[in-house]
């Protein structure tokens, strides 16, 4: 059976607001603006057995700073390092750009809901990427491909603006490759004419979708606000169920725990509850996206 | 739960026996108003004050205060400022409102800066006769059964004295002789009379009866741009409100730029950058969107939650609010009643 | 340790009590010249370097004088980040209070009459921006001791600076003051940029608006309830408009009744030929 990765509450005895010392074990740029971190705790030990689920967040904290959440991209399954895909937009990131490799940055985490995965085993699975939606869903793609045999048909359809802005091009390429997955790759322009595969959006893509049980997949998308619309509408059509769509949203943070109010929508709390929504959620909540 | 009777004369004492536990704070008077201050004389406590400017959530979570102090290579929590106290004078709905807040700072996730200050902090309940602000009947806080350590009830020339809790016994016992266990059947009699002129008193009244289903239905009201249009935004109602508990975190450096604090202070919905993310995007740009958040929260989201509103009833916000928007204006013109604004 | 950045302090028109704010930081002041390495500064050192390079300057005053629009394009052209200090070089301070009532001509002539002007070409009080980039802006009469440190290590950092958005009464709660204005007086706290404590109120003072607009001022509201109560229009104005200067014509000018006149180049100097303008309505609109 497959080890369910438990979302662990800190020790009510430790202060949750105090980040944890990790070190920056290697960076490096996906693209010009966008940047790969990988991150360990300072103790071997506890960098093996920190446990997160794919969808979870972490807040990473710099002292004189502040902080800020962000996606974890990396997968449970494969121990030893967290990893982050990171844009340079606000104080924090342009900061963290600043931090050199075996600098030590603070950390607190990991929070939220995180995917449910005790009800998406034994289903089909369909993610559906877009630009920096790469970065909270990159978790469950090698997640998935690393528990392979534990989900039913597997699509990966992924959309970029054009092929340098490609996030995990090299990775990407490579699943591509396998045979255990059906992935698909587009770029929406391609000017310099050097992009081996279809060109257009990621809605195109569904059109490769073959032989999927919709009231057994698991469809999730993430990527700029814009693509949303378009994206669920294919997933309907399909048919797979509303409750079954996953999305992961965004929202200003100041704890990570539902202490600080900001991420409130309705009676829900971003950083508790979510942040991976189903749409049926979003249908009834009126201002989730 | 335990009831005592103790002579109003001897309250005075008895207060000054209490500073034995920890510092003393009860409402006192600043110009027309009341705020909780350190009571070095006992006489000072103001026994009429009905509300003080900002509620006692302020002993909880301060306005601002640091979390903890960052150096380059660790960190150092910060509770300096953490005491024992006895807080007099809480009336039923702010002893609610301590009630919602303990739901949410306790409960998954506790967070030490509240537990801690909460765990240092004696609650000690006065019970009230309600002016025209007060709004408790109708959101069911006007009583309070439980969440005190001690609650004083008028009771003609003596208080009854509710023993709420482990520690509420052990401050009886700080001067126990003052105390008595013999309550009559005329007691029963005085107190239900005084129960029956406080029930009397309640003027502002308003149904709360399927509040978040007309929440619902009010999503595109007029309302709330017309609340806006008015709205200052000046984030007042949020620091009066007994229950508002959001907060904001900076780092602010010292001079020597190798050291620091973190920094939590209130923060209020009302504020424009409140749901501002990193590149700029505002998840609640418009103010009528923030007004609505403020009033959603207490009156749907919260109800649907916890199965009760967020508001005690207090009358804060009609006593604070510059152009008049508050609970009871907002459920006027959220249930078709005509708005006075 | 980064390289300490090279900062500069600069003063054009206005009392010089920011500078007068950082000089009385007694127990600082060391850690101040310790964080940064201060090139100019002539309330505290006599030595000067003005022609090279500088991280970041900080500017006080409002611009009054052909001579002073010219020094703080220099300025600019050597700093990387100009920080505009107090109300006078956020937004032209009270001798700004006319702004945009275009007779500033007239005005000046009244005051100094023949005066013969021989070492500067006096024009209209603006604030920096009106001729140069501003990156940050620390307003405040004078500005708020913890604003500057906190703005101080952020740029020694090379961070943003990010100041309180709240207006006074958020702070004005938390220090627990009694609402001057629900007691009937003339306070701008609700749409005052906040982040001096709420200092006057403190004091049982109303607050005069002395750093200028929030970012989401509401002031027709204010406007209105302070009609409600009885102020006239024309106090009302009068007072947004004593420390209001540019953002008090750029943003509220046209329910203030204030004719929009912009940029340095509209900017007029005083003129020997003495062609009069023509006078501008004060009039507001108050609220629709």
């Amino acid at each position: 059976m497959i080890q369910l990765p438990e979302a662990k509450p800190q020790d009510a005895s430790l202060n949750p607001f105090l980040p944890e010392e990790m070190r920056l074990v290697r960076r490096y740029d996906l693209t010009p603006d966008v940047r790969f971190f990988q991150v360990r705790p300072l103790d071997m030990e506890r960098a093996l057995t920190l446990d997160y689920k794919p969808g979870q967040f972490m807040m990473i904290s710099l002292a004189g700073v502040g902080e800020a959440p962000f996606s974890i991209s990396s997968t449970p399954s494969r121990p030893g390092m967290l990893e982050f895909c990171i844009r340079k937009v606000g104080k924090v990131t342009t900061n963290l750009f600043q931090r050199k490799e075996n600098s030590i940055i603070g950390v607190r985490g990991p929070y939220g809901n995180g995917f449910p995965f005790e009800k998406m085993i034994g289903n089909d699975i369909l993610i559906v990427v877009g630009g920096l939606g790469a970065a909270p869903l990159r978790s469950l793609l090698l997640y998935i491909l690393d528990n392979r045999d534990k989900f039913g048909k597997f699509y990966f359809l992924h959309g970029a603006k054009t092929p340098n802005e490609m996030l995990f091009r090299k990775e990407f390429f490579e699943i591509k490759e396998r045979t255990d997955l059906n992935c698909f790759l587009t770029v929406d322009e391609d000017k310099e004419d050097n992009w081996p595969f279809h060109v257009g959006l990621v809605t195109d893509l569904f059109t490769k979708i073959e032989g999927i049980d919709a009231e057994n997949t698991y469809a999730t998308v993430c990527g700029p606000p814009a693509m949303y619309k378009f994206v669920i509408a294919e997933f309907l059509k399909l048919g797979i169920p509303k409750h079954q769509v996953l999305m992961t949203l965004e929202r200003r943070m100041h704890c990570g725990i539902g202490k600080c109010g900001h991420c409130a929508i309705g009676p829900i709390y971003t950083c508790l509850d979510g942040p991976v929504f189903s749409y049926w959620d979003v249908l009834h909540m009126k201002d989730l996206i | 739960m335990k009831a005592l009777k103790l002579k109003r004369e001897d309250l005075y004492t008895y207060l000054e026996s209490l500073k034995s536990y920890g510092e003393l704070w009860g409402p006192v008077p600043k110009g027309d108003k009341y705020v909780y201050a350190r009571l070095t004389n006992v006489r000072d406590v103001a026994l009429e004050a009905l509300r003080t400017i900002i509620p006692p959530k302020k002993f909880f979570v301060p306005p601002r205060f640091n979390m903890f102090r960052y150096f380059d290579d660790h960190y150092e929590e910060a509770f300096d400022d953490v005491k024992r106290r006895v807080l007099f004078g809480l009336h039923p709905c702010d002893i609610h409102g301590i009630l919602i807040l303990d739901e949410l700072f306790l409960e998954r996730f506790p967070d030490p800066y509240y537990k801690r200050r909460r765990e240092a902090t004696a609650l000690l309940g006065l019970s009230c006769v309600p002016d025209d602000k007060c709004m408790a009947r109708s959101t069911n806080t006007h009583a309070v059964e439980g969440g005190f350590d001690l609650a004083f009830n008028e009771l003609g020339d003596n208080y009854l004295v509710w023993v709420g809790s482990s520690l509420g016994d052990d401050l009886v016992r700080l001067n126990i002789d003052l105390f008595s266990e013999e309550i009559e059947p005329s007691d029963l009699k005085t107190y239900l009379a005084w129960r029956r002129k406080r029930d009397s008193r309640y003027k502002l009244t308003f149904d709360l009866t399927g509040m978040p289903d007309i929440m619902e239905l009010s999503w595109d009201a007029p309302l709330w741009q017309e609340l806006a249009e008015k709205c200052l935004a000046c984030g007042s109602c949020s620091m009066v409100c007994p229950t508002c508990n959001c907060f904001n975190v900076r780092d602010l450096s010292d001079l020597t730029l190798s050291s620091g604090v973190r920094q939590r202070h209130w923060d209020s919905c009302m504020n424009k950058e409140y749901a501002l993310v990193a590149g700029g995007h505002n998840f609640r740009e418009a103010r009528a969107e923030r007004l609505k958040l403020w009033y959603t929260h207490k009156l749907k989201a919260f109800i649907t939650e916890y199965g009760k509103p967020s508001c005690v009833g207090c009358g804060r916000c009609i006593d604070t609010c510059p152009v008049d928007i508050n609970v009871a204006e907002v459920i006027r013109g959220l249930t078709g009643q005509k708005v006075t604004l | 340790m980064v390289k300490k950045p090279k900062v500069g302090f600069y003063s054009f028109s206005g009392c010089e009590g920011d500078l007068l704010t950082i000089i009385h930081c007694e127990d600082e002041l060391l850690d101040i010249f310790g964080a940064v390495d201060v090139r100019s500064f002539r309330m505290a050192s006599s030595e000067r370097h003005d022609d090279e390079s500088l991280d970041v300057a900080f500017v006080e005053g409002s611009i009054t004088t052909k001579q002073q629009s010219e020094k703080i394009k220099k300025i600019r052209e050597r700093s990387s980040v100009i920080v505009a200090i107090g109300s006078c070089a956020c937004y032209g301070g009270p001798q700004s209070a006319r702004l945009g009532y275009d007779d500033w001509e007239e005005r000046f002539k009244k005051v100094y009459a023949g005066a013969r002007l021989t070492i500067v070409k006096p024009q209209e009080s603006q604030p920096l921006d009106e001729y140069i980039k501003v990156d940050y802006y620390i307003p405040g009469c004078p500005m708020d001791k913890h604003q500057f440190f906190y703005a101080l290590t952020r740029l020694a950092k090379g961070m943003p600076v990010e100041l309180s958005r709240f207006p006074v009464c958020a702070e004005c709660k938390w220090n627990e003051n009694e609402c001057l204005l629900l007691k009937g007086q003339l306070c701008l706290g609700p749409v005052t940029a906040g982040g001096c404590n709420s200092r006057c109120p403190n004091y049982g003072l109303p607050c005069i608006g002395c750093w200028g607009p929030t970012d989401e001022a509401n002031v027709a509201s204010e406007i209105n309830l302070l009609k409600e109560r009885n102020f006239r229009e024309q106090e009302i104005v009068n007072k947004l408009r004593l420390f209001g200067g540019s953002s008090m014509v750029k943003r509220f000018g046209e329910l203030l009744g204030i004719k929009k006149t912009s940029h340095a180049s509209s900017v007029k100097t005083i003129s020997r030929s003495g062609k009069k303008p023509a006078a501008s309505k004060s009039s507001t609109t108050g609220n629709k």
